[in-house]
């Protein structure tokens, strides 16, 4: 069908956005192993040293492990909240529907730096700030549409008759709701519980708003770093993020497949 | 007489049934939506009384004596934010960087989602969609600092002019570096709103096109762009939005001279301590944004935004 032209025209172009996508990791990944002090071209030799360095620093590993509390508060949060909001979206005829839409999309509405401050005030009334539970909860909310999208696009696939005849068979409201629609939605919780966890782990601007010096998590520790001078040890710590996001999207591909974002609605 | 005891299954299932009998009758069954509905309007309540913080915030001017905000209310705030030459001028960086990218961010997301849709290998396919994620979760931070070493005044491509023999040059902390940076963010977020669009043009209608004797050219001209037009709005609106807000790019690729607004807000909160002039700009930014949704919303309808604007 296309000549060989139009395939250079647009492969030339994908080529590029590829280079401008990965170029950041692969440079990250190549300055991690390097065995010079300063980031340099060409490398100079491989060794793990910055690994052995920051597995040795306190205050990475610290500012990582608050960053995995972050990350679970956050799940643990959305993932009842999500999924009942879903399942209620979608399942029930509520009045109001697009109303509700309208608002439960508040979070993408509202720019991240307004919700992030108006959260830090919140949190800062309740002398809630200090601590991370509420880096997490602020993290649920500004994320909380990506769970509620996903959980409710497979809730729309249960064919309402299967609860019927749960019911039908003798089965009671919550017989019905463990057995039957839970598992039906299961693939949608399971992507959006796996984005919020990501999204979570990597989220810098509220953590920027919400955290002081002792709290600081990972991504906001990197930033802090970087504005003083730019080490290969860093480079190592960043490595950890990539691996964490190759894990997740290898596990997203394997749950539901990457091939369902390009479904049309 | 032997006694027979369910399984424990069984009772557990009972019981839970009883109590969900008790704490919610059958008769209020009506409203089991809304039951399920509720903790998530609660959760996002959190942000609406933020907002209602940020109001009251804003109409409370600082008293440069005692620095605590006002007792009386005021639109001072506000006065003060449209009648300042530098947040124009912030206000007027922010709009042509967030134009510039997206208007870039477009030209790259429309090809690579035509691609990733129509490329016949399923294995193509995949490892286009690794390349478009990777990114995407790995965070801007990260992503920011590879860019620093890259482009940075000793970093790898200034190394290189140097083995050739060309000076250093300023390659970071300048407007086209933020515009650069805003691209690389948003090109997954434009792709994965324009792929599902694509989807749902037929390949046959390509077909239909180019044995009726157009170009090729003439049918991506005529018959894709204009089908695919709603996606192409929705992510033009989209990464306009992100772009006009970011505040990650421009403080780590703009080094503090190519401030956009999320950045001019922060500093009033963190430099100055002027919280009600922040809240006021901030609040003046959450209408823009809101204003550009209300865009979206409008021409789509809710339904076919919902819950997927960010994908």
């Amino acid at each position: 069908m296309t000549t060989a032209g139009q395939r250079l025209a647009i492969w030339s172009l994908v080529w590029i956005s590829i280079l401008i996508l990965s170029a950041p990791t692969v440079v990250v990944l190549g300055a991690s192993v390097t065995s010079g002090n300063m980031i340099a071209f060409p490398p100079e030799g491989f060794s793990l040293k910055w690994y052995q360095k920051i597995a040795m620093a306190r205050d990475l590993r610290q500012a990582f492990g608050r960053s995995l509390v972050v990350a679970t508060v956050c799940t643990l949060v959305a993932l009842p909240v999500g999924t009942l909001a879903g399942i209620a979206l979608s399942r029930y005829r509520l009045r109001f529907a697009n109303a509700l839409q309208v608002y439960l999309l508040l979070p993408f509405t509202v720019p991240l730096i307004g919700s992030g401050i108006g959260l830090m005030l919140v949190f800062g009334e309740w002398r809630g700030l200090g601590s991370l539970w509420p880096v997490g909860v602020a993290c649920a909310v500004i994320n909380l549409p990506f769970l509620v999208w996903s959980v409710s696009s497979s809730a729309t696939l249960l064919d309402p008759d299967l609860e019927h005849a749960a019911a039908n068979c003798g089965a009671g409201r919550v017989q019905t709701f463990l057995h039957v629609t839970l598992p039906a939605v299961m693939p949608g919780v399971i992507t959006g519980s796996l984005l919020m966890f990501i999204l979570a782990m990597n989220e810098f601007l509220v953590s920027l708003l919400l955290t002081d010096a002792r709290t600081v998590t990972l991504p906001v520790q990197i930033y802090n770093s970087i504005r003083s001078i730019i080490t290969p040890d860093l480079a190592a710590v960043s490595v950890v993020f990539i691996v964490i996001a190759g894990a997740a999207i290898a596990a997203l591909d394997r749950l539901v497949g990457l091939e369902i974002f390009l479904k049309s609605k | 007489m032997s006694s027979f005891r369910y399984p424990l299954r069984w009772r557990l299932m009972d019981a839970l049934e009883r109590a969900a009998d008790l704490l919610w009758p059958e008769r209020l069954s009506r409203f089991t939506g809304w039951l399920m509905i509720a903790p998530a309007l609660l959760l996002v309540g959190l942000l609406v009384l933020g907002l209602a913080e940020m109001a009251d915030g804003s109409l409370r001017t600082l008293d440069r004596a005692t620095f605590l905000p006002s007792e009386e209310l005021s639109l001072a705030n506000y006065e003060t934010a449209l009648g300042s030459a530098t947040y124009w001028r912030v206000f007027g960086r922010s709009i042509l960087g967030a134009t510039l990218a997206t208007a870039l961010t477009l030209a790259l997301a429309f090809p690579y989602a035509y691609a990733l849709v129509r490329v016949p290998g399923a294995v193509t396919r995949k490892a286009l969609l690794v390349v478009l994620f990777l990114p995407f979760f790995i965070g801007q931070v990260v992503r920011a600092y590879g860019w620093l070493i890259i482009l940075g005044n000793g970093g790898m491509v200034n190394e290189a002019l140097g083995l050739v023999g060309i000076a250093p040059q300023r390659l970071l902390f300048n407007f086209p570096a933020v515009v650069f940076g805003l691209v690389q963010y948003l090109l997954p977020f434009a792709v994965l709103m324009l792929a599902p669009a694509l989807t749902a043009i037929p390949a046959e209608t390509e077909t239909a096109a180019r044995s009726l004797g157009a170009s090729w050219v003439r049918t991506i001209w005529h018959v894709v762009l204009p089908m695919a037009r709603p996606g192409l709005i929705g992510a033009g609106l989209v990464t306009m939005t992100l772009a006009l807000t970011d505040f990650a790019t421009p403080a780590m690729l703009g080094g503090g001279s190519q401030d956009f607004i999320a950045n001019a807000i922060y500093d009033q909160f963190f430099r100055t301590a002027d919280q009600g002039l922040g809240s006021a700009l901030a609040l003046m930014l959450v209408a823009a944004g809101s204003a550009i949704v209300a865009l979206v919303l409008g021409l789509f309808g809710a339904g076919t935004l919902a819950m997927g604007a960010r994908r």
